[in-house]
């Protein structure tokens, strides 16, 4: 780190001296031959500048984004390299181990098995459907299956253990051996632990973070991981102050009279900016390709059955733990998460919807422009208000209240996660959303239309009703397709008041669940990257793009058409 | 001439009353639905203050401490690993032992010394390897008293009462027991008290068998029906519990679920366990030894209202710290813990400075990245583009990502960021990213708005004088549509800073007890950041977070504040008609 | 009793058409817009039954006048008028007389058509909605088409009643909205240069229109056309930077102009 910041240092001053060696000899060109320069010379020492500085920046930045992962691909490889006699060992007595072997053989026969059972019970559900009788003994017997799967797995993984334990003891303790054997034991780690002992090993090499550990097997690792940052952190900086002296020499070599350095900076300018605006379709792009690529992948382990994700009333993915079991995919019905989103959302819409567009009635056709100027403000903070800040009111304050009421009112069964205080403060959050959004298009409307119903003697309440709504009614209409949509995609309120259950109900005063607060269920938390359940939050994930997706573009072509209509 | 009759003065006029009616009350409904907004921001405001009283101070224990050899340098070579090796909770507990020789026992000590947390043993051992020289010496040492402790003396989770004693008592020991006998019926009062809460407390457990009852009546199912009628059992037998402490014959039993009676005199306190019905006399056993059995009429009547099962702070807790408030040495300051720490599991230990740390390195990632590519595409698409459907489709894109829900970028963060790119999960670095994507559409509609507001004439002049585009747009409209810029970026900012759900799904919402370091090294450290830091306390089970999670979000939207105010002053400062 | 004081009283002369009865008297009015004066002290007396017409170089305060009459200024925040406008000899300044009423009596027709986004018959019917004019249906009906033929609309339109109003011409559209204002049977009649927006064919249909409507109304009209104001009126007032300059009979002011003002810009020196 301490030396990338100083070859940015002086990468930064080699740059300013490239914009000067450009400048200057530009300058000189130009006072010693005939003719004026094609363009100024700061233009030149533009050029220089950005040939010195451009290469070298780029290739420090791609050692900043991936310098880490080259060093511990290179170090653990040496560690790997290292090990590689206890490896031999290791898997020398595994060979010759019986129970391994038995364990391994059996582990294989029950996945054939499994494998039959499901073909089995595909063509049961595919001629009888999903809740076919038969499937249940089928069921019973993957159970089993599986369950001695999990038995011949484990005998497997402690045998393995057993030996490397053998292997390790018969490994002196010298300093060599710690290397090895720190190879060795980062090959048996399960994948995820791996990121911890990587870390660890870092933490003790650098000493820039506490390590979670100290063993000698991981100071030994530490030790592989030194020399090879050094030499890739000093050849990075040798090689950036290279590339910056060439380019610089090469820059300034082209400076002459007749060089049109200011269409080339000026290029460079604008391709700059259109790199910028590619971003955002990038963005888009990830957002799509991501978001398919990950869904299609959890649609694959359930086996495509796409419609009982869409359909299917049944949402328990903790239970659903191993891919390829029968019925499996029925705790992915996603129904109930639906209905809690859309239950949740309507009790904010009703909230929001009268509220905010009575606010924006009255600012923009009652209030004087001194109300105006320091009400606006006052929803405004509304609207800046974090939502884990309206999360923490709907839990502490609004969600108590309420359930106290409902239990005064004789309800027992009242809840402090409820539906309702989720969408009650939701709706408190969107307000301002509405009412800014509606205030605009209501100002859209033009002058004359009010002036039209005045003239005939209406009351500002008959003008706005009969006149000025009707003529926003499809701005509004598009302002409120604009809320739904937040409230569909807000995410911490829901996660903090509305609850985890998966309840399918229409009863406001029960614990529902949505699609944001499952996705941030599945996601948090330890998982396991590629199973299902982690898996499902990205189909989630992709559910709720597509839903806010459609709603903002009838929404924004709404509003559009409306603009258009009175612009 | 003559006129035709009019007629439409009086048709219309008999309608006009119903007609203003109308109008009032639609009018009403407009400034119901203000006040009603404001009433909203008020109330949120309001609770969320009101919660967060609590938390600004703290009672602090400050004790005098020797730093004794043997204990702080295990291995005697006073080299900084074996300072570290030190015991330094020992100390601490020796020194509160030294305060209070009567905690003997193994409950008692247990008792004394959960106060406060060991871990504030580290900020000792830290200052005795900074300088070793404190070693031998005797030093002052303040730390935070536990948070159940802390919202017993503040009062929050306990009611308490100490009234000064009527009458003498006498005292007659056998052991540890005590019997106390008054010269006239002096815990009268007591009783009376306790018997009022008992009853209040049987009608309401009869109350409750009743609505069990009622219940088991409407069950639809039959273990509906047993749940219902078991509940009635319990119910009744609350309610026979408390019957006898009504009784006026039978002597008064106190216990778990009862009020806790104490008697403070002669320098020590006396817990009782029962009470004679007529107030008279009462048992009890010695929790702070007396210097004397003599009788006394300077005595106190400590009672602890609510019963021992219902709070945190056990009697004898309860008796170390309003001794030790009483000796000075436990006072109430101001929490600076709470803005200088980092994380804690320990509430009275915890602070924002971690988070605030984070969020700082956060948004720094996220200006630098969203605000030059904002700009720069707005720029582009404003300046240079030509209108073609590649542009066109450009900004419905960016209209569109403006509207995509935050959670999304969260996922594409994780998946891109995390899972393709291989970058460190919970780091300020990713974090940045994945805002800046999100801050982007924000920071490219408002830059376009502000340079379209410049109105034409000015690149026209540029351009008339021999600029080329780059020159006219970077020299005479950038400079012009910079306020607009700035301010649409500050808004994003601020948004970017109160958002929290897409730094969950990057593992932002690790329990992290280092603040990172502020610098390069800290954006790939593990980190949170403010709103992170606001949900985690919220789902912590304590109550003393509660308070802490109210007192973070107004460090947080003073933040907010600060940042937008800074924005609505640049507006106001460089606002320019055309 | 006061009206028929004001009946014997008010009255205006026209030489070619004799005495008329005053519909409108306005005296000393002064308009603010903020702090800006753009009436000052206007007096002038408007008859019953005859087509009134202001002229004048643009921002003179024409419709700022014009819109005195049935206070539309009031929905202006920053506009304050004082003095004094009597209709049939009412003040309707006064803080008693209900703006609602007085512009069921006082119609106005704008500058571009302004048709509610509604059908036709809605547009139409608008006005007897609000004020309960129609007891039945039938009675809605029959205003209704009364009101279009009186606008010379009804061909045009009887069959398509239920469309929205801005789905007509520029020309029909402003018909539209003459019919609309006399739905309610007003009293007066104000336009603030109805035909500006139109071709002429349909501006000789409007004019036609307003030269039939001074039977029955009192029709005070805005126009930048000097030959308009000489075609359709039968008085004229001339408004210069906020003053009236100068009223009386068409022919009078366009022969024979006493003010210099006048002259100049009726022969087209300044405008
Ligand atoms: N709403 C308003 N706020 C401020 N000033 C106004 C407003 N309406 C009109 N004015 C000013 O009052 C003066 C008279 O305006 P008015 O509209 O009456 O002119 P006009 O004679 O109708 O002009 P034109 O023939 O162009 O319609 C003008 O100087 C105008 O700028
Ligand atoms: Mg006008």
């Amino acid at each position: 780190m301490q030396l990338s910041l100083f070859t940015a240092l002086a990468l930064l001053v080699l740059t300013a001296t490239g914009f000067l060696a450009g400048r200057t000899r530009a300058l000189a060109i130009g006072a010693r031959e005939e003719g004026r320069l094609h363009s100024l010379p700061n233009y030149h020492g533009y050029f220089v500048a950005l040939w010195t500085g451009l290469p070298a920046f780029a290739l420090l930045a791609l050692y900043a984004v991936t310098g880490t992962m080259v060093v511990n691909t290179l170090a653990l490889g040496e560690l790997s390299r290292a090990s590689e006699p206890l490896q031999q060992r290791y898997e020398a007595i595994l060979a010759t181990d019986e129970d391994h072997r038995a364990a391994t053989a059996s582990v294989e026969r029950l996945e054939a098995e499994i494998r039959m059972l499901r073909a089995e019970a595909d063509a049961i559900i595919a001629s009888e459907g999903p809740h076919s009788e038969a499937l249940a003994p089928l069921r019973a017997r993957q159970e089993e299956r599986l369950f001695d799967q999990d038995d011949a797995r484990f005998v497997i993984t402690s045998r393995e253990a057993a030996i490397a334990g053998i292997v390790l003891e018969a490994a002196d303790a010298d300093v060599a051996d710690a290397r090895a054997r720190a190879g060795f034991e980062y090959r048996r780690l399960p994948p995820e632990q791996r990121e911890l002992f990587v870390a660890d090993a870092r933490a003790l090499a650098f000493a820039d973070t506490l390590a979670s550990r100290d063993t000698p097997e991981l100071r030994a690792a530490a030790e592989a991981f030194v020399p090879r940052q050094q030499a890739l952190a000093w050849g990075v900086s040798l090689a950036a102050l290279a590339l910056a002296a060439g380019g610089l020499a090469f820059g300034r070599s082209r400076v002459t009279r007749q060089f049109r350095a200011r269409n080339r900076v000026e290029w460079m300018v604008s391709a700059a900016l259109m790199l910028a605006s590619a971003i955002a379709i990038l963005t888009t792009l990830g957002i799509v390709l991501s978001l398919l690529f990950e869904s299609l992948r959890f649609f694959a382990s359930i086996d495509w059955r796409v419609q009982d994700f869409l359909f299917g009333t049944q949402w328990s993915p903790q239970t659903a733990i191993r891919p390829g079991q029968i019925g499996q995919s029925g705790s992915f019905g996603a129904v109930p998460l639906f209905a809690g989103t859309g239950l949740i959302m309507l009790i904010a819409m009703l909230v929001a919807a009268p509220v905010g567009l009575f606010a924006a009635i009255y600012l923009s056709e009652y209030a004087d422009s001194r109300f105006r100027a320091w009400a606006k403000p006052v929803l405004e903070i509304l609207a800046g208000v974090p939502t884990v800040v309206y999360g923490f009111f709907a839990l502490l304050t609004v969600g108590p209240l309420l359930r106290d009421f409902a239990l005064f009112l004789g309800y027992e069964d009242a809840v402090t996660q409820s539906a309702l205080a989720a969408g009650l403060v939701m709706g408190v959050m969107i307000i301002p959303f509405v009412s800014s959004l509606s205030d605009d298009v209501i100002n859209a409307v033009p002058q004359s239309l009010r002036d039209g119903a005045y003239a005939m003697g209406a009351t500002k309440s008959e003008t706005i009703r009969h006149v000025v709504f009707p003529a926003a009614l499809p701005g509004i209409v598009g302002a409120l397709l604009l809320a739904i949509s937040r409230a569909i995609g807000e995410t911490m309120i829901v996660v903090m008041a509305a609850g985890q259950a998966a309840n399918l109900t229409a009863n406001p005063l029960e614990s529902v669940t949505t699609i944001t607060v499952q996705i941030v269920m599945l996601l948090t938390g330890d998982q396991e990257f590629n199973s299902p359940k982690t898996l499902s939050a990205f189909a989630l994930g992709l559910v709720l793009f597509v839903l806010t997706l459609i709603l903002n573009i009838i929404a924004l072509r709404v509003v559009q058409r409306y603009r258009e209509k009175y612009d | 001439m003559t006129d035709a009759p009019r007629p439409i003065a009086d048709a219309v006029r008999q309608r006009l009353a119903r007609r203003h009616r109308a109008e009032g009350r639609f009018r009403m409904f407009g400034v119901g639905a203000i006040v009603l907004a404001i009433a909203f921001l008020a109330v949120l405001i309001g609770s969320i203050i009101a919660q967060s009283t609590g938390a600004f101070t703290t009672y602090t224990l400050t004790l005098p401490i020797t730093i004794e050899r043997e204990v702080a340098d295990p291995r005697g070579d006073m080299s900084e690993a074996s300072l570290r090796r030190g015991s330094y909770n020992q100390l601490i507990q020796r020194a509160l032992q030294a305060e209070l020789p009567a905690a003997s026992s193994r409950t008692e000590l247990r008792d004394l010394f959960s106060l406060y947390s060991g871990l504030n043993a580290a900020p000792v051992m830290r200052r005795v390897v900074a300088d070793p020289s404190l070693i031998g010496q005797e030093i002052s040492v303040s730390m935070p008293v536990n948070h159940e402790i802390d919202l017993y003396l503040k009062g929050i989770t306990v009611r308490e009462d100490r009234q000064p004693g009527e009458g003498a008592i006498t005292m007659d020991a056998d052991g540890d027991e005590v019997r106390l006998t008054g010269e006239m019926p002096v815990f009268a009062r007591f009783v009376s008290r306790i018997r009022a809460q008992a009853e209040d407390e049987r009608q309401e457990a009869l109350s409750r068998a009743a609505r069990a009852q009622a219940q088991a009546g409407m069950a639809e199912s039959r273990d509906a029906r047993e749940a219902a009628l078991a509940a009635e059992r319990r119910a009744f037998a609350d309610a026979e519990r408390f019957e006898t402490i009504i009784d006026p014959e039978t002597s008064i039993l106190l216990g778990a679920r009862t009020a806790s009676l104490l008697i403070g005199v002669n320098g020590g306190v006396i817990s009782v366990s029962a009470v004679s019905p007529d107030g008279r006399t009462a048992q009890g056993s010695v929790l702070l030894p007396l210097e004397s059995d003599a009788a006394s009429s300077d005595w106190t009547e400590w009672v602890i209202e609510t019963p021992p099962a219902a709070r945190r702070v056990g009697d004898l807790q309860a008796i170390y710290a309003r001794t030790l408030e009483e000796r000075g040495l436990i006072d109430q300051r101001f929490n600076t813990r709470l803005f200088l720490n980092a994380d804690s599991r320990e509430p009275e230990l915890a602070g924002v400075m971690g988070a605030f740390i984070g969020s700082i390195l956060t948004m720094l990632v996220t200006m630098l990245l969203a605000v030059p590519i904002g700009v720069g595409t707005a720029i582009y698409l404003e300046e240079f583009a030509p209108k073609t459907r590649l542009t066109g489709f450009i900004e419905v894109n960016i209209n569109n990502l403006a509207a995509v829900p935050s959670i999304v970028f969260g996922l594409l963060g994780l998946a891109v960021f995390i899972n393709a790119f291989g970058l460190p999960r919970s780091a300020p670095l990713v974090g940045g990213m994945v805002l800046a994507l999100m801050t982007l559409p924000t920071v490219i509609i408002s830059s376009r708005a502000a340079l379209r507001a410049v109105p034409p004439s000015i690149r026209e002049a540029a351009l008339g004088v021999g600029a080329s585009k780059t020159q006219a747009v970077f020299q005479h409209v950038l400079p012009l549509a910079m306020p607009g810029i700035l301010t649409g970026s500050i808004i994003g900012l601020a948004q970017a800073l109160g958002e929290t759900a897409p730094l969950l799904m990057i593992g932002m919402v690790a329990f992290v007890a280092d603040a990172p370091s502020l610098g390069l090294a800290g954006l790939t450290q593990p980190s949170t950041v403010m709103p992170v830091q606001v949900f985690l306390w919220s789902g912590a089970s304590e109550r003393a977070f509660e308070m802490r999670t109210a007192a973070a979000i107004l460090v947080l939207l003073t933040l907010m504040i600060l940042f937008n105010a800074v924005a609505i002053y640049l507006r106001r400062r460089f606002e320019r008609r055309w | 009793m006061a009206e028929d004081a004001n009946v014997k009283a008010g009255t205006v002369y026209h030489p070619a058409e004799g005495n008329r009865k005053v519909k409108v008297a306005a005296s000393g009015v002064d308009v603010f817009y903020a702090d800006k004066q753009a009436l000052h002290d206007v007096s002038v007396e408007i008859g019953d039954r005859a087509v009134t017409a202001f002229i004048g170089p643009s921002g003179c305060g024409k419709s700022t006048f014009l819109r005195c009459i049935n206070r539309m200024n009031d929905t202006i925040d920053t506009a304050r008028v004082s003095g004094s406008i009597r209709i049939d000899g009412e003040e309707i300044n006064d803080r008693s007389v209900d703006p609602v009423l007085l512009r069921a009596r006082v119609g106005m027709v704008f500058q571009k058509p302004n048709p509610f986004p509604k059908s036709i018959f809605d547009n139409v019917a608008y006005g007897p909605r609000i004020h309960g004019l129609a007891v039945s249906k039938d009675e809605l009906d029959s205003i209704v088409e009364t009101s279009l033929k009186k606008a010379g609309l009804w061909d045009e339109v009887a069959d398509r009643l239920d469309q929205p109003g801005n789905s007509l011409s520029g020309g029909q559209q402003q018909r539209l909205v003459i019919a609309r204002a006399i739905a309610v049977n007003p009293e007066v009649i104000l336009m603030d240069e109805p035909c500006s927006a139109l071709d002429p064919i349909a501006t000789a249909r409007i004019e036609e229109l307003i030269d039939e409507l001074r039977e029955n109304y009192c029709l005070i009209i805005v126009t930048h056309s000097m030959a308009q104001a000489a075609r359709v009126s039968q008085m004229t007032a001339f408004f210069h930077l906020g003053h009236l300059v100068e009223f009386g009979p068409t022919e009078e002011i366009f022969t024979n102009p006493r003010d210099r003002r006048t002259q100049d810009y009726i022969t087209g020196r300044f405008g």
